[in-house]
């Protein structure tokens, strides 16, 4: 049983690098089509970051956003961080008041940024085969953990599932990065008909010797994780839960643990291992 | 009319200022805290901040025994404010004294908070964290439900707020600060309770009971039905209510609710606050309350205020 407000273990890498509060400043703000978005980030004293970690971004300057409506930051994965020269890429859908403002930023204007932080995924095994299974914005968080693991000699497969073509996000990106690259959406209008966990499925074939990677909605991580274990494959998941602050002082994103209490994803992911969470209890 | 004059002050610079304060006995080296349950045990904001910047911080209240929160979802958003339902998830009074206080820098001032479902365990977690070396003070967390009165929160009854006060009272010599709740119809009767049991000092408010609801799912957001309401949207009622506390008793008052900014902080000591907690703010920045710390003392500056102390009470109410 996990001890309740515990520190996660010695995390390795994961560990590296001392989180930032700052003001970045917009450098490209373009709509990709339907609601999805990207922004280019110049973040003063940036020092890199793992696939899968996240910053906290409020509409504005730190000490002059109107904390109103809403009020609360949004966690944002990291997408990639072009150039290595202090910037980074954020990938995200327009769906509510926070990430509407963050839509309409405009290149010059500073956006408050905490981050990195989580623990993101762990360093992938030289040669390893890896399917990423991503849906939604979940997208965004694993475009660099596959040019991560084929850069140290992997064998990369990358399924992308959306509602419809206006959904998908970052397609060309997966492509001229030369990522395998298979494509679901559920009303046909890009890629097959169907479940981008039908497309795992179909990449498994109950193969144990690879590993799954998982970020979306969580009904398709959970599906995933089952297939995965059908396959005896094992099976990292990159959680989304709301979260006020992205550290681990809310307490706010907790996911319950099937050895039973409570993970923070902030701070105890947001990988894990698909095994310890208790689906059920996800909202 | 022409209404009351303002006395004009010459200006000092910041450093011309004294930020000090003594809050029932708790020496700070500036007014600003951070609320408990918004700052974990400290530790988590050193990247963000030093903590020797403000003047102290109140850490997460502890049970003591170590204790899980609520499923989820815990946390909703409404406008300018969020609701929580954590349910006081922490890692208990040992391991606290333990692991927690010892991994905080030197000259970091701390409060402990502390709370439990039966007057004597309150008691008996005082005794323990008032022995522990780097606890400055104990702030009793008056807003759970009492398991022997039915649920209903300490704080909402005066004859069993008086019991626990009285208490914990006995139980410890520390410096002892009451967080008073904001779900009570008369908050001057609540606090002359804890002033005559003994309590060196309140922080009010705590959060105030809320509900947000999902209309497409027609269900209530939080998992637990009934959260609390905090930030901005609150910050007028938790001034009324340091207000007419101020009003009813001698003891400093620690004023807490939707501090984002200096100038909130200014309005909780012209309401009569000597000092003041930085909560969800902290969720959003989390050097806030630093900024607001260095903001208090410049305002007092630009308003000529020699100390910072010197704007406590200084609402100026009649004369329209």
């Amino acid at each position: 049983m996990a001890e309740p407000g515990a520190s996660p273990a010695a995390g390795g890498e994961a560990s590296r690098g001392m989180p930032l509060r700052v003001d970045a400043e917009v450098v490209a703000a373009e709509c990709e089509g339907g609601a999805n978005h990207r922004l280019r980030l110049a973040v003063p004293g940036w020092r890199g970051f793992l696939p899968g970690q996240f910053v906290m971004l409020s509409p504005g300057a730190l000490a002059a956003v109107p904390r109103t409506d809403p009020l609360l930051p949004r966690p944002m994965a990291i997408y990639r961080a072009p150039g290595d020269r202090g910037e980074i890429e954020i990938l995200f859908k327009r769906h509510g008041r926070g990430t509407a403002l963050l839509a309409a930023a405009r290149v010059g204007q500073k956006v408050g940024l905490v981050g990195p932080l989580g623990r993101g995924f762990p360093t992938a095994d030289p040669g390893e085969r890896a399917v990423l299974v991503a849906g939604g914005t979940g997208i965004a968080s694993i475009y660099e953990l596959g040019v991560r693991i084929r850069a140290a000699g992997g064998a990369v497969q990358v399924l992308l599932g959306a509602r419809g073509v206006d959904d998908l996000m970052g397609e060309a990106d997966f492509v001229s990065a030369g990522l395998p690259l298979r494509i679901a959406t559920e009303d046909g209008s890009r890629g097959e008909r169907g479940l981008v966990t039908d497309l795992l499925e179909q990449e498994l074939r109950g193969d144990a010797a690879t590993r799954v990677y998982a970020c979306g909605p969580t009904p398709m991580m959970r599906r995933a994780a089952e297939i995965a274990r059908g396959s005896g494959a094992p099976c990292l998941v990159s959680l989304e839960n709301p979260m006020a602050c992205g550290f681990g002082v809310c307490l706010g994103c907790a996911a319950p643990l099937r050895e039973g209490g409570f993970a923070l994803v902030c701070r105890d992911g947001p990988v894990f291992d698909a095994e310890r969470i208790e689906w059920a209890g996800l909202p | 009319m022409g209404g009351s004059a303002v006395i004009s002050r010459p200006e000092l610079t910041p450093e011309e200022v004294d930020p000090r304060v003594d809050l029932g006995g708790i020496a700070l080296r500036n007014p600003v805290l951070t609320a408990s349950g918004t700052f974990g045990y400290g530790t988590e904001f050193g990247p963000f901040l030093d903590l020797r910047r403000i003047g102290g911080f109140v850490a997460k209240s502890l049970t003591l025994e170590p204790r899980f929160g609520n499923p989820p979802p815990r946390i909703a958003e409404a406008p300018s404010a969020m609701l929580n339902a954590i349910s006081l998830e922490n890692v208990g009074v040992d391991a606290f004294v333990r692991e927690k206080l010892p991994a905080l820098p030197e000259g970091v001032t701390v409060v402990a908070s502390l709370f439990e479902t039966e007057i004597d365990r309150y008691a008996e977690a005082a005794k323990r964290l008032s022995g522990a070396p780097r606890v400055a003070g104990l702030e009793v967390n008056a807003s759970c439900p009492h398991v022997k009165s039915g649920g209903i929160e300490f704080g909402q009854d005066p004859a069993v707020l008086a019991q626990l006060i009285r208490a914990v009272r006995r139980a410890t010599s520390a410096p002892l600060l009451v967080k008073l709740s904001p779900n009570v119809t008369h908050i001057a009767e609540m606090a002359r309770v804890c002033e005559g049991e003994g309590a060196d000092g309140l922080s009010l408010i705590n959060a105030v009971q809320a509900l947000e609801v999902d209309v497409e799912r027609r269900r209530p957001v939080l998992a637990n039905i009934l959260g609390g309401l905090s930030g901005p949207a609150i910050r007028p009622i938790a001034l009324r209510m340091v207000w007419q506390a101020s009003r009813a008793v001698e003891i400093p008052i620690c004023g807490i609710g939707g501090i984002t900014s200096a100038e909130d902080a200014v309005k909780f000591l012209l309401c009569g606050a000597s000092a003041v907690q930085v909560g969800t703010a902290n969720y959003l920045d989390p050097g806030v309350a630093g900024d607001v710390a260095d903001g208090l003392r410049a305002y007092a500056a630009r308003h000529g205020f020699p100390r910072v102390q010197d704007l406590v009470g200084q609402l100026e109410t009649g004369g329209r």
